[in-house]
């Protein structure tokens, strides 16, 4: 569609629009005698005009986070975190307020232009009588907008900040000291040669290959028993298939728990079965070996997912029309042929959107790592960056803000991990049924 | 179909029953290894030890009994622990109906200027995991006074899930004629009116896919609740259960046992109930339109 733009002829008077601009509602107020809107207009100015050394405080803040005051008792320091938040929440009101102010010169225009036209100015009855209209809009979109800003946009902004602080233990945690702006140091730390960027480099090489690893073999084991359960000549499938269900049904957190007591290395079921049986004559340190514990955990998180591409698969070879597996016949194809021809490709093709989102649903699988090792085993780079041989980012960044106390470096890995996802995010999301009934 | 099936059948032959005999022993030990875990759990949490040394590695080999039961609510929060999951989901749920299905309504009713940039920024936000503001959560959570409380929690969980279920809603309204509201306000009926006695109606389906989403979601939800509840009597499901077990391994699995099988067979006993629907629902994301 091409739009045709129209020239808007140049407004005769101009006054009231630049009225609004020196302050906001005067031109309504002096010119257009919308006496309800632009006493609202001038009152919102003048609340933040009253108002406005707190927001020179609350920015003043969130620019210098606070000079470090070891005279004072500690409880009287000046918190850089609280700064940092009140700082944030100033931003957003002026971000809101700068809004306002460019709605209310449009505002005052559209009226110029509309009496220009006209010649008349719309009354406050009829102003009053939208406003009833809108009312309803504004106050059922309040409450939603409110905790969004707080709750969603707020911790972003102030995640994304905290990457550029060095707000970490043991120096830099208030109140007993400030934080301080460090431009992109933390992000320098991780790509020099430090621990701290060795660490990083495993564990993020280690996400990569988990995600593939993970998603591949849960894909092809559920292929293959999908395989197996839709052969005519096998006896129950159904109950195979209830069978195999199971570990989809139960909770993925308390299947990990219990997998990590049947692995434990000294009192294992597991480990004790292998002895009696004669297998192994010491037991196996599952968990806490380097390379055993990064197989244990994806072959445990193949009992936990295999279930979910095998009902997926299952689904799609049933729905292959039958007339399709007729016609072949017909062109003389033979099962095998029929199979790598037809079926294969069909389930390819349908479940590579799925096989997608799972991936990245892996690349942040926190709790397949965290619930079975808890990162471990640890080694040398562990000691000073807490990052462990099964720890992904995800389980990294947590560890990091809940017992290491290294915000920065969880916000720089947050940032980090949020680059990575954010394509497939936006791939997964334009295929659901909210982006594509939802116009705009 | 089964005429032609008959006459296809091929004759008895070694190979194809040695194949048949490979396909039926990995499937049995494929049913081995998935039930072993699950039985060894059920037959722990009826054990009456306490250790996890002390179970036989074959399950139900050994007296059994409800001790792990009176352990778990006698020696423990638990009950508190589901009451307070249980509250949660709840209040969730419902801030989440309200909250999610208003906002739908304005979004799909009204016309003003700021609804396209709006939708966008739900659009973009809806993108980012939920853990990208967990530092700041916390210091929020911290400075309102609300760390330790279950509203703190509460508000949270609904906001963030606010960004894609507007989006989804949002969507199934706009199928809804707009005629029939239209209608209801020539009659006299206000904005609120229409959307409680007509919309809401017809939307029962989606909002009960959302009642139902966001009351399942806190249940076993982990992350969040073990960053901002610290006392013991205000733990949900999921960090109890954790806390109850991590670095206590060999003396409390028994009776963590109990815990997660009394946790566990509702959500199986649901999944059944849903299955066929949950296939489907599986089945059309695979199917592309």
């Amino acid at each position: 569609m091409a739009k045709t733009k129209y020239r808007v002829p140049p407004l005769k008077n101009k006054a009231p629009v630049w009225a609004s601009t020196v302050f906001m509602g005067m031109g309504q107020l002096l010119f257009q005698k919308q006496y309800v809107k632009g006493a609202f207009y001038a009152l919102i100015e003048l609340l933040v005009l009253i108002n406005s050394k707190y927001f020179i405080k609350g920015i003043v803040g969130l620019v210098t986070l606070g000079e470090p005051r070891p005279d004072l008792p500690i409880r009287q320091r000046p918190n850089s975190i609280f700064m940092m938040v009140e700082g944030i929440i100033f931003l957003i009101l002026l971000a809101i307020f700068i809004i306002l102010y460019i709605t209310n010169i449009r505002d005052a225009a559209k009226l110029q232009r509309d009496y220009e036209r006209t010649g008349v100015y719309p009354s406050t009855r009829a102003f009053m009588s939208s406003l009833a209209d809108t009312s309803f809009a504004v106050i059922g979109l309040s409450p939603a907008m409110l905790m969004i800003l707080f709750f969603v946009v707020l911790p972003l902004i102030f995640s994304a900040m905290l990457a550029f602080t060095n707000y970490s233990s043991p120096h830099h945690i208030p109140p007993a000291n400030t934080v301080d702006w460090v431009g992109m140091d933390n992000f320098k730390t991780l790509a020099g040669r430090s621990l701290w960027a060795g660490a990083f480099g495993r564990t993020a090489l280690w996400t990569l290959t988990w995600a593939t690893l993970s998603t591949t073999t849960c894909y092809v084991g559920g292929l293959l028993i999908a395989l197996a359960l839709i052969n005519k000549n096998i006896k129950f499938p159904n109950v195979f298939r209830i069978i195999f269900i199971l570990p989809y049904a139960v909770p993925a957190m308390l299947s990990l728990m219990v997998w990590r007591n049947l692995l434990n290395g000294q009192f294992g079921p597991i480990n004790r079965m292998l002895i009696e049986w004669g297998w192994i004559s010491q037991p196996i340190h599952w968990l806490s070996d380097f390379t055993l514990a990064r197989i244990s955990v994806i072959v445990v998180n193949l009992w936990l997912g295999f279930p979910y591409f095998m009902m997926l698969i299952t689904g799609v070879m049933t729905s292959v029309p039958a007339d399709l597996y007729e016609a072949s016949e017909i062109d003389g194809a033979n099962k095998r042929v029929q199979f790598f021809k037809i079926t294969l490709p069909m389930v390819l093709y349908q479940t590579v959107p799925l096989f997608i989102m799972s991936f990245s649903f892996n690349l942040n699988n926190f709790g397949a790592v965290y619930f079975l090792t808890g990162g471990g085993p640890t080694d040398l780079a562990t000691t000073q960056s807490g990052a462990g041989a099964t720890d992904i980012l995800m389980s990294w960044m947590y560890k990091l803000t809940l017992d290491l106390r290294q915000y920065n470096m969880a916000a720089v890995l947050s940032i980090l991990v949020f680059l990575v996802i954010a394509p497939f995010s936006i791939y997964n999301f334009s295929r659901t049924k909210a982006f594509k009934e939802g116009e705009l | 179909m089964s005429a032609i099936t008959a006459k296809k059948r091929r004759p008895f032959s070694i190979g194809r029953m040695l194949t048949y005999l490979l396909l039926y022993s990995i499937l049995l030990s494929v049913s081995i290894l998935v039930l072993y875990p699950l039985l060894f759990t059920l037959s722990s949490a009826f054990s009456l030890g306490d250790s996890l040394a002390g179970l036989t590695v074959y399950p139900f080999q050994q007296p059994m009994g409800l001790r792990q039961f009176e352990r778990l609510f006698n020696e423990t929060n638990y009950a508190k622990w589901f009451m307070n999951t249980l509250k949660i989901a709840t209040i969730n749920s419902a801030l989440s109906v309200v909250v999610t299905t208003v906002t739908a309504y304005v979004f799909s009713r009204f016309k003003f200027g700021a609804k396209k940039p709006l939708m966008m920024s739900l659009l973009i936000l809806q993108m980012f995991p939920s853990f990208a503001g967990m530092i700041a959560l916390y210091i929020l959570v911290w400075r309102m006074g609300l760390l330790d409380s279950h509203l703190g929690l509460i508000l949270i969980y609904a906001a963030g899930n606010i960004p894609y279920n507007t989006w989804l809603i949002k969507g199934y309204l706009d199928t809804i004629p707009r005629s029939l509201d239209e209608a209801a306000r020539v009659d006299g009926a206000g904005y609120f009116t229409s959307f409680w006695k007509i919309i809401l109606p017809i939307a029962k389906p989606m909002v009960v896919f959302l009642a139902v989403t966001s009351f399942t979601g806190p249940w076993m939800d982990f992350i969040l609740p073990r960053l901002l509840l610290k006392s013991d009597a205000n733990k949900t499901l999921a960090v109890g259960l954790y806390e109850l077990i991590n670095g206590r391994e060999n003396n409390n699995f028994t009776m963590f046992a109990a815990g997660a099988v009394l946790v566990a067979v509702p959500f199986i006993i649901i999944f059944a109930f849903n299955q066929k629907y949950l296939t489907q629902v599986l089945a059309s994301g695979a199917v592309k339109e």
